[in-house]
């Protein structure tokens, strides 16, 4: 009896992973990249990294999991285009180099988070979505909301929405009042510009 | 049962398993379970439009935007770390408690305003228990009682965008920052509902009306510094970012 409702019981599972994507494991791989970036700041195997090592890790970590040029190419939106093939590149670098030294030096100095990570919200079967509340120490809470889309490359994250603020939509709205005047020069020359910058602080964002 | 009929039982059992999962992936496959996000889902302007943000004032906001950036960035920003250096953290909690505390009539007459009686009444519970028990609502008494945890912020200006009337040309106010035209009706409103405040202060003496705001001011200030900084750091158009941010935030306050 037992033998045949194992045997059953195994050929649902399989019959429900064929139909359904793996979404719920979304957030236990969302959460452990996350805590895996935090490691990076707050671990004492860390402590003695510059800045540059630590975005350097944190890099290494987030691209292993997650491909940022989707979000990069939701924001730049139809402004993309307007770039050449090598502008595009570079755009491509420098934001996603933007998006790990703001973690990183937005995080430095602060204790570290804790954060509650609930279950994958259904949109469509190509669209999920995972809220997360992160709580600072301070008592300080915020309310991140990860979209996360089906591409071939699996389930990857197109827009973050913090405090109902969505972070695509936001940048977007920049490049377009960028290029409505500017040119993808100046934009590599404004992001390079920001890079530059000592301190960074977008950590509600960027979370 | 022999062990060799047991392990025969076995291997059908898993011939088995692997045609039901190729079948089922097969399947999937087929029926187009496994669809994908197109380029033009992903990267075109799908359900998430962008939001849109009505800016015919845009180079009188600009320049404002920069006289208040010279102001933050030079006068607000040192006066937030003055405070913070000199205010231990449990009275920096306790004036924001209190300063919070004393904005409850504009709380009330924005859940009135949008016929959430439940949110006014719970909103005057809040402020009667946060006076008493929370001592002139130094303490959030209140948040210890599992029924009267803090709800969101309410104010006459998301009224008015919860009765349908639009948020008008985007402004730049001098020293307050973003703001729309319907936000600066909303604006006058709630000065107009709060006793503390012009023009129907119950405080006589225009000294101490002074010394109140000012003090007002001071302790919001290293809030005001930290939303200013994560949304104008990282920003290509700073601007335009605390365009963006400040239009979604409202629209999200409005649709809740």
């Amino acid at each position: 009896m037992y033998s045949r409702m194992n045997f059953l019981s195994m050929i649902a599972s399989v019959a429900l992973f064929a139909v359904l994507p793996v979404q719920a494991n979304e957030t236990a791989k969302l959460a452990t990249t996350m805590e895996a970036t935090l490691d990076i700041m707050y671990l004492d195997a860390y402590k003695d990294y510059t800045s540059a090592q630590r975005q350097d890790a944190v890099r290494a970590i987030v691209e292993d999991q997650y491909d940022l040029e989707v979000l990069i190419r939701r924001a730049m939106a139809r402004n993309w285009s307007l770039l050449t093939a090598d502008e595009q590149m570079q755009v491509r670098n420098l934001i996603d180099q933007l998006i790990v030294k703001s973690f990183v030096e937005g995080m430095a100095g602060k204790d570290r988070p804790i954060l509650d990570c609930g279950a994958v919200i259904e949109v469509t079967s190509k669209r999920i979505e995972v809220p997360v509340v992160i709580s600072f120490p301070s008592g300080k809470t915020f309310n991140v909301l990860y979209r996360l889309g089906l591409l071939k490359t699996g389930w990857q994250i197109y827009d973050i929405v913090a405090e109902d603020i969505s972070i695509v939509s936001n940048y977007r709205q920049q490049f377009d009042d960028h290029f409505r005047k500017g040119n993808g020069a100046q934009l590599i020359e404004k992001l390079e510009k920001l890079l530059k910058q000592e301190e960074l602080d977008v950590t509600t964002i960027i979370l | 049962m022999s062990q060799r009929s047991y392990y025969k039982r076995l291997f059908l059992q898993y011939c088995a398993f692997a045609l039901t999962l190729c079948v089922s992936l097969s399947t999937g496959l087929a029926e187009g379970v496994y669809d994908y996000l197109s380029e033009e889902e992903l990267y075109g302007d799908f359900e998430e439009e962008p939001t849109v943000v009505r800016d015919p004032l845009e180079s009188v906001n600009r320049l404002t935007f920069k006289f208040n950036d010279f102001i933050y960035m030079n006068v607000v920003k040192h006066v937030a770390e003055g405070y913070q250096k000199v205010t231990p953290d449990a009275v920096e909690r306790g004036a924001s408690n209190f300063f919070k505390n004393l904005g409850y009539p504009v709380r009330l007459m924005g859940n009135l305003l949008q016929g959430r009686m439940k949110g006014g009444w719970l909103e005057t519970e809040r402020f009667v228990v946060n006076t008493t028990l929370g001592v002139v609502g130094v303490f959030p008494a209140a948040n210890r009682f599992e029924r009267l945890q803090p709800l969101k912020s309410e104010d006459i200006g998301q009224a008015l965008g919860a009765w349908g009337i639009g948020e008008g040309p985007y402004l730049v106010l001098p020293l307050l920052g973003p703001s729309n035209v319907r936000d600066l009706f909303g604006l006058v409103g709630d000065r107009a509902v709060n006793p503390l405040k012009e023009p129907f202060s119950v405080i006589g003496d225009s000294r101490v009306r002074t010394a109140y705001s000012v003090t007002n001011f001071v302790v919001k200030s290293p809030t005001l510094m930290r939303t200013y900084s994560q949304m104008k750091d990282g920003a290509v158009d700073p601007y335009s970012s605390m365009k963006n941010g400040y239009s979604q935030m409202r629209r999200g306050m409005i649709k809740e």
